[in-house]
């Protein structure tokens, strides 16, 4: 999967109206909450990548979340 | 491996109680710091949109129980003196010692020969409850009555937004017999201690004795607040663990039991809430009408009557007048998750009955 790809799928998974690039900030995020944690944990488990909560709540941007995946992610 | 098999133990009845109080989560919203928009959301996720607890908290869990094993006692015309043994699974009983079951003996007008003990599980008492049951008759017992549930709003602090708008009351009554007909059942539990801290009550215990401070309300960075003798929900931590052991656990117990996917009428999951349901029903490829996940939405989670709550819920009708092969599956608080596969054969499962207050309740 291509990095846009990813970012755009996370979109989806996080339910958001909002454009995502590398240098957003999760907490900008409209609307990045509990419920969107969970949806994003389990769209890690999906794509087979083994992440803690604790995983989670170290990332601070998009781009936490794709150095995150980066074993399913091209290049 | 734990896993157990068994062919001589029958679900011959199943009545759930609720706690007498209907709160709409509108209605306390406000306590957890939800907007519009928040709440909006988490009704279409999480399934929040009503709970029954009790309206008094001298209303314990037995009471409900109680209520319930009276219904099958009564409607079944059975006599009391021949039940054999009485099983709680609760973490809220009457007092911190006695066992509950043993009070519960004598206020149901069991006979003092009968065996009476309580078992500390939530989330997934109700499998471990029932493999008790079932060991007890592989024994050589004849009929013993499981009683199961949880009074959550005991230990659910009304301002903890991870925890309490999840939370219903419920007690539910179980009669398993000894039967001449052989039904397969199995069961696989397992156990992982090293979660404990995601799902606890910190203070009340040796490890960390009641003192007056448990008592005050901690304000967490999440904006929820609540006391050291509440219930604590890492819900990440929780919802992790789920994702990861329940589909496994379903492939093992398939296996073990030499069946299908398709084999199996009804998934009977605890009810957690409906996020976690949908989650799992979509690993498993799995349609709603075969895995019920509506309970946490109409009557809140109900711990370890969840899974019976469900049954008199939604399939009362149906499991009065047919034969299924079913999936019960608990997991939760411990870290603790176990499954069993076993048939509802034209069982006793009234709908689910609203409890109603009464005289003595206090006692």
């Amino acid at each position: 999967m291509s990095e846009t790809e990813f970012i755009e799928n996370i979109k989806e998974v996080i339910d958001t109206e909002m454009d995502l690039d590398k240098d957003t900030l999760l907490d900008d995020i409209d609307y990045y909450d509990s419920v969107a944690v969970l949806s994003l944990m389990s769209y890690f488990d999906e794509l087979g990548v083994s992440v803690s909560p604790k995983d989670f709540e170290s990332c601070k941007s998009v781009g936490d979340l794709i150095t995150l995946a980066k074993e399913v992610i091209d290049g | 491996m734990a896993k157990l098999k068994f062919n001589n133990a029958k679900i011959k009845a199943i009545v759930t109680t609720v706690g007498d109080k209907r709160v709409a989560i509108e209605e306390e919203a406000s306590n957890y710091g939800y907007d519009e928009r928040t709440l909006k959301r988490l009704k279409r996720s999480m399934g929040f949109e009503s709970r029954y607890i009790v309206s008094d908290k001298s209303i314990c869990t037995s009471n409900l129980c109680i209520e319930s094993a009276k219904d099958i006692f009564n409607s079944l015309s059975i006599d009391p003196k021949s039940i054999d043994a009485l099983i709680f699974v609760s973490q809220t009983p009457d007092y911190k010692a006695p066992s509950t079951a043993i009070i519960m003996q004598d206020r149901l007008g069991l006979s003092t020969d009968t065996i009476a003990y309580d078992i500390n599980l939530g989330c997934s008492g109700y499998i471990n409850g029932l493999l008790n049951a079932f060991m007890l008759i592989n024994s050589g017992l004849n009929r013993v009555l499981l009683c199961v549930g949880d009074i959550s709003s005991q230990f659910a602090y009304k301002e903890d937004k991870n925890l309490t708008p999840l939370m219903g009351d419920a007690g539910s009554a179980i009669l398993i017999d000894n039967s001449s007909n052989p039904i397969d059942s199995y069961f696989v539990l397992h156990s992982d201690g090293s979660g404990y801290e995601h799902l606890i009550i910190p203070s009340g215990g040796c490890r960390q004795p009641f003192t007056t401070e448990a008592l005050e309300i901690k304000s967490y960075e999440d904006g929820s607040k609540r006391r050291d003798i509440d219930m604590y929900m890492n819900g990440a931590e929780i919802f992790n663990f789920t994702i990861k052991v329940v589909p496994k656990m379903f492939e093992e117990i398939l296996e073990f039991a030499s069946l299908q996917k398709n084999d199996i009428d009804y998934y009977l999951l605890h009810q957690a809430n409906r996020y976690i349901l949908q989650n799992i029903a979509k690993r498993l490829d799995i349609d709603e009408d075969r895995l019920p996940m509506g309970t946490v939405t109409q009557y809140g989670n109900q711990n370890s009557a969840s899974i019976p709550g469900t049954i008199n819920a939604f399939l009362s009708k149906r499991v009065s007048s047919n034969r299924y092969r079913v999936i019960f599956a608990g997991f939760g608080i411990g870290l603790s998750w176990g499954a069993c596969i076993t048939e509802l054969d034209n069982i006793y499962a009234p709908k689910i009955k609203i409890y109603q207050p009464k005289q003595g309740d206090r006692e």
